[in-house]
Parts: C-alpha cells; sequence; structure tokens
C-alpha cells in the first residue's frame, strides 16, 4: 500500500509507531499530486514549501519524542475560499487573483494545532457560486472518475483531491450543497454540519445564514478526527454555537440501526431522479431496514415546493452585500478609473465571472425596496415554515434518507448555459442549509459507466453522532469510498 | 401676504461617538486622534474576506445607560442590520446599524427655554451602529476643490455610535441648541461619550422645514454634519429664514441635503445623487439577535447617577440656591461633587456656592486645570469658610489664604502661617493701641470728622479701611468700626 492511499488516522498511527514519516507521507501525496493534476485540475496552489516545513515539524516532533496531536503529519488541502495566511486566496475570481490574507481561518488554525499538515488551496466555482467547478477563472476541474464529467461543486476540487487520493482529508464549504454533491459526484464522504458547529472565521462568505465549513474524507473514522478538530467555538463568530462539542469518534461503533427510525420524503417520489440514482437509494434503504431500522413516511411539502426558490432568493440577497466589499478600493483587482463610481463599476465588471455576476444582480433585487417585501420577507417566511416541517418531521423520525443530487455526475459543458437547470440539480441539498441542519452524504455504489452515486443522511439539529454512526455501519458493511485511479494505472 | 407667519418644525439626528475603548465590532482601539492612518486596523474592520463582527459589550451598556436617562424604552430583544450603500470611507460597503428595531426608543429630553420654563422635547429612538472611515482628498496643491487624489484612513471604521433621533418638535434655532447642549451634558455626565463636537465624537445633522400659516407646509431639507452649536444656530436661522421667504413667494421648496457654509454663512444643496438612495437593508446574518439578560437594564439603570438637572433641582430646594448657581454647579458632575462635598464638611450651603463659583472657577481657569485635579480639596476650603463664617479671619483674608493654598499647594495651615494671618486676629487692646497709632497718624482726617464735615460718613470708611490694611484682615470688621467709633468721640 502506497503511504498517500492511507487513512488520516492511520497516518497518524504510522507516524507515531514510526513506520514512516510525516515528511515522507508529505512527499508520497505531494507525487500523487503531481502526477494527476494535468488531468484534473483540483488544485490552485499547491504549498509544496510550507507543507514540508510543516511536516519536518512532525518529525522533529516525534523524534524527541513528544506527544503527537490528533492529525500530526496528515496532509490536506482547502477550498479556496478559506483564508490562509501569506498564502493566495483567490476564491477562484480575478477580483482575488495575487491577494495573499493576512490572517488565517479558524479552521486553518485548529487544522494547524491538530498537527495537520496543509499542501494546498483548491479549485472551486467563483466565490463558491456554482455546482460544476466549471465557473472558476482558473478552468475546470475534472472528475477523477470520469474525466469528461464535472467533480460537482462548488468545493469540487477539494472533492476531487481526496477522491483522487492526493490527500486523505480536505475541507469544503456548504451553502446549498457545495460540500455533499461533489462528494456524491466523487465517491467520497461529505459532511455538513449543523450551522454554527464549525466557524465560520476567515471563510469568504458567500451567504453568511447558509455557508458552513466541512470535511471530505474516504473513511468515516478520519470525518470524525477532522471534526474534532474544526468543530470548536469561537468567539469571533458570533454565529459559531458555545455548547460542549462530543468526541465524535466515540460514534463510530454502532452495531446495529435497530431504534433508529429512518425517514422518507413523501413528495420525492414522484421527482424525476436518475433512475441508477434511485436505486441506490432504495438499496441504502434496504440496508438500513436490514439493520434494523424502522423506515418512516415523513411529509415535507413546502420544503419540495419552495426550498429551491427561497434558497435562491436569500443566497443571493446576502451574496450581493457579502460581495459588494469588492470594490478596487482596498485589496484585490482594481481597474485604472476616472471617479469612485469609475473605480467600482469598471473593477466590478472586469473582476467578477458571470455567474456571480448573474447572482449579484437577483441578489441586489430581490432586496431593492420595491421588491423587498414580495422577495426577500416572503423567502424568510418560507425559511421559517420548512424550519417547522423539520422540526415536525423529526418529532417521527431521527434522520431522513434523501439522495444527494437528482443524477450522477453530469458531462463538463452541460449545463454551463442553462444555470436553471444547474439550481435544480441542488433540490435535495439546499433545504438542509435553510434549515441548518446536519447532512452527512456517502458513496452509494456506481452508475453502469463508473460514475459514483452518492446518497445523504439528514440529521436532527447536532445530531452529528447519529450521522456518522449511520455511516460507520454503511462502511463495516460496504467498505469505505475507493480512491479514483484519474485516467491514470 | 404681508400678514403670513411660519413656523419652523426641525428634528435632530445626533451621533454620539461612544467612549469605549475598542471598536463596535472588534477589538481595535478606538484611540485614532494623532495616530498615523490605517494603524487601529484589523480583517474585521477593514472588513476582509472571511472576517466576522463580534459586538462591543461595553458599547451595548452605553447606549442602553444612555438611553435610560433620555427616559427611552429599552428594547430587549434586537437585532442588527446592514445598510448598503457604496462608498470608499466604507470597508465591507455595508454599514452595520440597528434599523426597524433599536436598543431604545420613545423617550424624552426636558430643556429650558428663554421665559425661563421648560420644553420637553421626544426621542423617536437611539440605536447604535459603526461610523464609517476617514476620506482625505488631496489636490496637488494641496486643497481640497479640484482634489485628484483621495485617502481613506480607516481608524475611525468601526467605532460605535449611537444615533440619537429626536422627534421634529424643536421650534426654534435657540432652542436646538439647547436641545444638543443638554445631550452633550448628559452623555458627558454619564461618561459615555467626550462630546466634543470639535474632534467628531458628536455630530449633528438637523432636518427642517416650515409651516405657513395660510396652512401650506415646506417640504424638508436636511442639513449635515453641523460641527458647532455655532454652526447649528446660525444654519437653522438661515434655513428658517430662507424657506419662510420661498414659501411667502409661493415657490416650492426642494426636498434635499444642504450643506453649511461658515465662512460664507449660507446652506448650500449639496450636489443632488441623480437617484434615491436604495440601502437595501436586511439582517445581519453575521450577528445573532441581541437579547438583553433578565435583569440587564435594571442592572445599567442603577449605575445611573443622578442627572445634571434632578441634581440641579435638588440644590435649589435643598441649598436653597438660585437657578443660575444652581445650574451651574450641576452643569459638571465633579464640580458638583466638590461643591457637595464642601457642604457636607460643615460649609454654609450658600457661602460655598460662591466660594466655588467664583474662586474654585477662576483659579481652574487660571491654572488651566480640572476640578478632579484642583489643589483644594473640599474639606480644606470648607474649614477655611467656616472661619469667615465664625469672624474669625475676614474674606480678604480667606482670599489670600485660599490662592496660597492652590499656587502652593500647602495645608490651610501652612497657608495661614505663610500670609501671616492669625485666627481672632487683631482685637482688644490690641487694635485699640493699632487705631490710636492710626488716628495720630492721620490727624487732619480726625480734626475733618471732629468738626462735623463728614456728613456721607466718607473719611470715616477711609480710616475704617486703612485698619482693616494695617490688620490685613485679621481683625474683625466690626469690632474695628465700633472701636474707631468710640475713639474718634474721646
Amino acid at each position: 500500500m502506497k503511504l498517500y492511499e492511507l487513512s488520516a488516522a492511520q497516518i497518524t498511527r504510522g507516524i507515531h509507531e514510526g513506520k514512516f514519516s510525516a515528511s515522507e507521507v508529505f512527499l508520497s501525496c505531494l507525487a500523487r499530486a503531481e502526477v494527476l493534476e494535468p488531468q484534473i485540475s483540483a488544485m490552485l496552489t499547491i504549498t509544496e514549501e510550507s507543507g514540508m516545513a510543516q511536516a519536518k515539524a512532525v518529525d522533529e516532533a516525534v523524534a524527541s519524542g513528544k506527544k503527537l496531536p490528533p492529525l500530526a503529519g496528515v496532509p490536506f488541502v482547502v477550498k479556496d475560499n478559506m483564508c490562509t495566511k501569506g498564502i493566495p486566496t483567490t476564491c477562484a475570481s480575478k477580483m482575488l487573483m495575487q491577494w495573499k490574507p493576512p490572517y488565517n481561518a479558524t479552521v486553518i488554525e485548529l487544522l494547524a494545532e491538530a498537527g495537520a499538515v496543509l499542501m494546498g488551496k483548491t479549485n472551486l466555482d467563483e466565490f463558491a457560486m456554482g455546482g460544476t467547478t466549471e465557473h472558476s477563472v482558473y478552468g475546470a476541474t475534472s472528475n477523477p472518475w470520469k474525466l469528461d464529467c464535472v467533480p460537482g461543486g462548488s468545493s469540487g476540487g477539494s472533492a476531487a483531491s481526496v477522491s483522487a487520493g492526493y490527500v486523505p482529508f480536505s475541507l469544503g464549504s456548504d451553502t446549498g450543497g457545495s460540500i455533499r454533491q461533489p462528494a456524491a459526484f466523487c465517491g467520497i464522504y461529505g459532511f455538513k454540519p449543523t450551522y454554527g458547529l464549525v466557524s465560520r472565521r476567515g471563510l469568504a462568505a458567500f451567504a453568511s445564514s447558509l455557508d458552513q465549513i466541512g470535511p471530505f474524507a474516504r473513511t468515516v473514522e478520519d470525518l470524525a478526527l477532522v471534526l474534532n478538530a474544526i468543530s470548536q467555538k469561537d468567539e469571533l463568530d458570533s454565529t459559531c454555537s458555545c455548547r460542549p462539542r462530543p468526541d465524535y469518534t466515540k460514534a463510530l461503533n454502532a452495531e446495529s440501526l435497530k431504534g433508529r427510525r429512518v425517514g422518507v420524503i413523501k413528495e420525492i417520489q414522484e421527482y424525476a431522479i436518475d433512475p441508477e440514482v434511485r436505486k441506490a437509494f432504495d438499496q441504502t434503504l434496504k440496508f438500513c431496514e436490514r439493520q434494523g431500522a424502522e423506515i418512516v413516511e415523513i411529509t415535507l411539502p413546502t420544503m419540495v415546493e419552495y426550498g429551491l426558490p427561497c434558497y435562491y432568493i436569500l443566497a443571493l440577497a446576502e451574496a450581493s452585500s457579502n460581495l459588494a466589499r469588492f470594490d478596487g478600493v482596498r485589496y484585490g483587482l482594481s481597474t485604472d478609473a476616472e471617479s469612485l463610481l469609475d473605480l467600482y463599476t469598471k473593477t466590478r465588471a472586469q473582476g467578477f465571472g458571470l455567474e456571480v455576476k448573474r447572482r449579484i444582480l437577483v441578489g441586489t433585487y430581490v432586496l431593492s425596496s420595491g421588491y423587498y417585501d414580495a422577495y426577500y420577507l416572503v423567502a424568510q417566511k418560507a425559511r421559517q415554515l420548512i424550519k417547522q416541517e423539520f422540526v415536525k418531521a423529526f418529532g417521527s423520525v431521527d434522520t431522513i434518507l434523501l439522495p444527494t443530487a437528482p443524477s450522477p455526475a453530469f458531462k463538463k459543458g452541460e449545463l454551463i448555459n442553462d444555470p436553471i437547470q444547474m439550481y435544480m440539480a441542488d433540490i435535495f441539498t439546499l433545504p438542509v442549509n435553510l434549515a441548518g441542519l446536519p447532512a452527512l452524504s456517502l458513496n452509494a455504489g456506481f452508475s453502469a459507466d463508473g460514475r459514483p452515486l452518492g446518497v445523504q443522511f439528514i440529521g436532527q439539529w447536532w445530531d452529528e453522532e447519529g450521522l456518522l454512526s449511520t455511516a460507520s455501519l454503511h462502511e463495516k458493511t460496504f467498505g469505505c469510498a475507493p480512491i479514483a485511479q484519474g485516467g491514470v494505472r | 401676504m404681508a400678514d403670513l407667519t411660519f413656523k419652523p418644525v426641525i428634528g435632530l439626528e445626533i451621533h454620539v461617538q461612544l467612549a469605549t475603548k475598542s471598536k463596535l465590532f472588534c477589538s481595535c482601539s478606538t484611540d485614532y486622534i494623532g495616530v498615523a492612518p490605517n494603524t487601529n486596523v484589523c480583517p474585521a474592520c477593514l472588513g476582509l474576506p472571511g472576517s466576522l463582527p463580534a459586538l462591543n459589550a461595553k458599547a451595548v451598556e452605553y447606549g442602553v445607560k444612555a438611553a435610560l436617562a433620555l427616559n427611552c424604552t429599552i428594547n430587549t430583544a434586537t437585532r442588527f442590520h446592514r445598510k448598503n450603500y457604496f462608498y470608499a470611507d466604507l470597508p465591507k460597503a455595508y454599514q452595520i446599524s440597528q434599523y426597524d428595531l433599536p436598543i431604545a426608543e420613545k423617550g424624552y429630553v426636558d430643556v429650558s427655554t428663554e421665559e425661563g420654563g421648560s420644553y420637553r422635547i421626544g426621542i423617536t429612538r437611539l440605536h447604535l451602529e459603526e461610523d464609517a472611515g476617514k476620506l482625505v482628498h488631496e489636490a496637488s496643491d494641496g486643497r481640497l476643490v479640484g482634489a485628484d487624489q483621495s485617502f481613506v484612513d480607516y481608524n475611525r471604521g468601526g467605532i460605535p455610535l449611537a444615533e440619537i433621533v429626536s422627534e421634529p418638535d424643536i421650534r426654534s434655532a435657540a432652542e436646538a441648541k439647547e436641545y444638543v447642549t443638554r445631550l452633550r451634558q448628559l452623555v458627558r455626565y454619564l461618561g459615555v461619550s467626550d462630546g466634543d463636537m470639535e474632534k467628531g465624537s458628536l455630530r449633528v445633522d438637523a432636518n427642517i422645514s416650515v409651516k405657513c400659516s395660510d396652512g401650506r407646509w415646506g417640504n424638508r431639507a436636511e442639513i449635515k454634519n453641523l460641527n458647532s452649536l455655532r454652526a447649528l444656530e446660525r444654519a437653522l436661522e438661515y434655513e428658517i429664514k430662507r424657506q419662510s421667504q420661498l414659501l411667502a413667494e409661493g415657490e416650492e421648496i426642494t426636498q434635499e441635503t444642504r450643506h453649511w457654509d461658515d465662512v460664507e454663512g449660507v446652506t448650500r444643496a449639496t450636489r443632488s445623487k441623480e437617484e434615491a438612495h436604495d440601502y437595501r437593508y436586511f439582517p445581519e446574518p453575521d450577528l445573532p439577535p441581541l437579547i438583553l439578560p433578565e435583569g440587564y437594564v435594571e442592572k445599567v439603570r442603577n449605575t445611573l447617577p443622578e442627572l445634571p438637572w434632578q441634581k440641579m433641582e435638588r440644590f435649589m430646594s435643598s441649598y436653597e440656591l438660585n437657578e443660575t448657581d444652581a445650574m451651574i454647579l450641576s452643569e459638571h458632575m465633579a464640580l458638583a461633587d466638590f461643591y457637595e462635598a464642601c457642604v457636607e464638611a460643615g460649609a454654609s450651603p450658600l457661602r460655598a456656592s460662591n466660594w466655588v463659583r467664583t474662586e474654585v472657577l477662576r483659579v481652574m481657569n487660571e491654572q488651566k486645570i480640572d476640578i478632579t485635579e484642583f489643589p483644594v480639596d473640599a474639606a480644606a476650603l470648607a474649614q477655611l469658610i467656616a472661619k469667615v463664617d465664625d469672624n474669625k479671619i475676614s474674606t480678604t483674608a480667606a482670599r489670600e489664604v485660599f490662592d496660597t493654598m492652590a499656587a502652593k499647594k500647602v495645608s490651610l495651615e501652612e497657608a495661614m502661617k505663610i500670609c501671616g494671618v492669625e485666627e481672632g486676629g487683631i482685637s482688644g487692646s490690641d487694635l485699640e493701641k493699632m487705631i490710636r497709632n492710626i488716628l495720630e497718624n492721620n490727624t487732619d482726617v480726625v480734626e475733618t470728622i471732629k468738626s462735623g464735615q463728614d456728613k456721607k460718613g466718607k473719611k470715616q470708611k477711609f480710616l475704617q479701611g486703612l485698619i482693616m490694611k494695617e490688620a490685613r484682615g485679621q481683625t474683625d470688621p466690626r469690632e474695628a468700626a465700633s472701636l474707631l467709633a468710640k475713639l474718634l468721640e474721646e
């Protein structure tokens, strides 16, 4: 077994036992990335030097017999919308090319404390807006299982790099499914925690009330380890919860699903879902039943009917405001201009890509005084209703099973000029963000032509443990997520 | 036409900079005076990607404190909104402010009127918001006009402000001035702001319209950024005249923002923006709702000192001071405390009032010091006043002693020694001897008096003066006068 194929848990254990060094692991991962990058293009920056230095520091700690932190020597990559001090943070936008933040996102600090080694920054849809990782100023990322397909988005680079074996885990951000959908498309685990579990400080905001950082991994244990490291309260993020966090690795020893009630949403039955995705969904449901779970039909009519428009109003309203700061005055792109207004319009016209502009315009429109009541306010009310529906549903179930996306990964370019169709692909993921719930996407097999099929479990608020427990049972039966060969043998 | 009269309707919006040590949403210092530009800044107050606001609890406390003193209702569940607009001094391109749910509403403040009564001005709301940065424009010749370069200093960006919005209850420029004076006194008194208009800690925008006696209403104009009481008063007076004149001529008044030109003494329309502002307010998603804990408001209420106007009332009723004196003494908390300490240490209230208003304020002025740094403590002053009251020393001697105490920072005893002033002074046979001496040296005056030519008593007063001078104030003037009269009759 190659070092890059190991899980995070195996890497730290191996380093601790002296089987190999952190430097060897780092070089193995780096080499794997270098071989596959020409085909996959998942990375925007590779931090070879600083990563090597971090790995060496771990090796020195081992040599001096120091106690190792839980992710010591584990290489990881993060979506390039999380601030890394002195390392470019571009959000895949022309607006921030060359921009190096003067501070680290809280999650970056926490992972450094946990001993993990940053190997680089990954590609994404510009400012996390998109579902394919094609809306990047640096070009599209490929799906490691099928190079002519998209890896999903917007955290496509983070998903692809874990799927292709560059690193055992990575971080993405999920505003409407941006961790779970690419996890499904790339055949790995993707975890969107409860809103407020993980600090958003240092995450370039798309929609503040929906964004949440979460991990990608190939094993459930790794998900739990990373969650342990990043789910700390943060006084600098007022929306980050103060409640105590459990040790998530303790949730991995479930024997069965006896006593657990798994919900299926009645309204989904009529929905146009790809038959192979539906088959994977049915098989997962059967698995739950076999494991002793009780299957309960629930109804979430508002979510199904209004979730999507409600999401696209609220998310884009917040996005239009969050992205207003990119004006050419303080950092990032700044054009030559005759006046202040000229500076704004030219900088923003040149700096933002088409999809981002589209969303800013919609967001500005729904917030403008004449339309606020008709759009934003109504959407807020719909959001409350959707939350209430979930509260009611969780009265009769513990988790909800849902396909992650209506279809497996689609071809590159297929939806690039059809934004509505692309937005529709988020139909099963975005209600989770509206309600602030945790959800975990896992691989449930492959299509006949070799594309991964994903399903997601949605948990009750703060029931990360229930989701990890269910996923670990699934893993025991079907195995962990396989590494894609990325077209290279 | 000639019979038409015009009544102004004025409402003020006052931005008060709260005296917190750190900014409203981050821990950067608020001390920006004389600091190099852009040094008190961090990712949060610069609005860098990924940065988030974290609310300063002290700013909330100060806001609530001021609001309580303004008799407002405190909203214990409020929230913040984003006010979106583009400007170079606004890092995030939105200002975090309170919109539909301010922290306090529906208060009032009483101001005194010229006729001596008092008039109640309603407070619509008090809300918290962050300040913007500061723009400095510069042309190649160093002037502002035609500037071809602009610089932004974000040191001020994010400093906490309380915006206090009045009802349109103000009826004259003088009343507006009185209202701002009151508010300034209040925030200083509470210690929630230094209230310094010159430094920009207190900034006033005025909304003004004029109602004609024939029932016509003029449109409202807003005069922005009036940075002194004088400017406020002059600008309003000008604007009342301008609007009244326009209405009298049957003209329409344009609803606009105007700027006060202090040099020319006129208001001018600022270049109007083509379209009306649409701030696209919406609830700030990065901050949870602000819920004040149970008992919080009461706790803050308990920290409220006696307010200046309450103190003034009390000074008038318990110490029998007149209104002017009571007002002067209650203007600043520390001065009032000094005065009361003086009374408590035994000085009579009226005499203490005289001493504080004249001697203490004079020395403060001369030495350019604050009452808190005053070299004579209240108890020592009370002792000195008591000596005068008991006729142990004269007022003149007491003044000399007081000045010595203040100048040399010495105790009462030492000052008396330095001035050669003795308690009780010269009396009895010593005094008689001294008077005889004086009479001998002024035989011509004595002659005049004895011959009955000193009808108005001027000459006798002159002799009395000589005695007091000789005694250096250390004698009881009544004893000296009766003794003098007795000796003159010999």
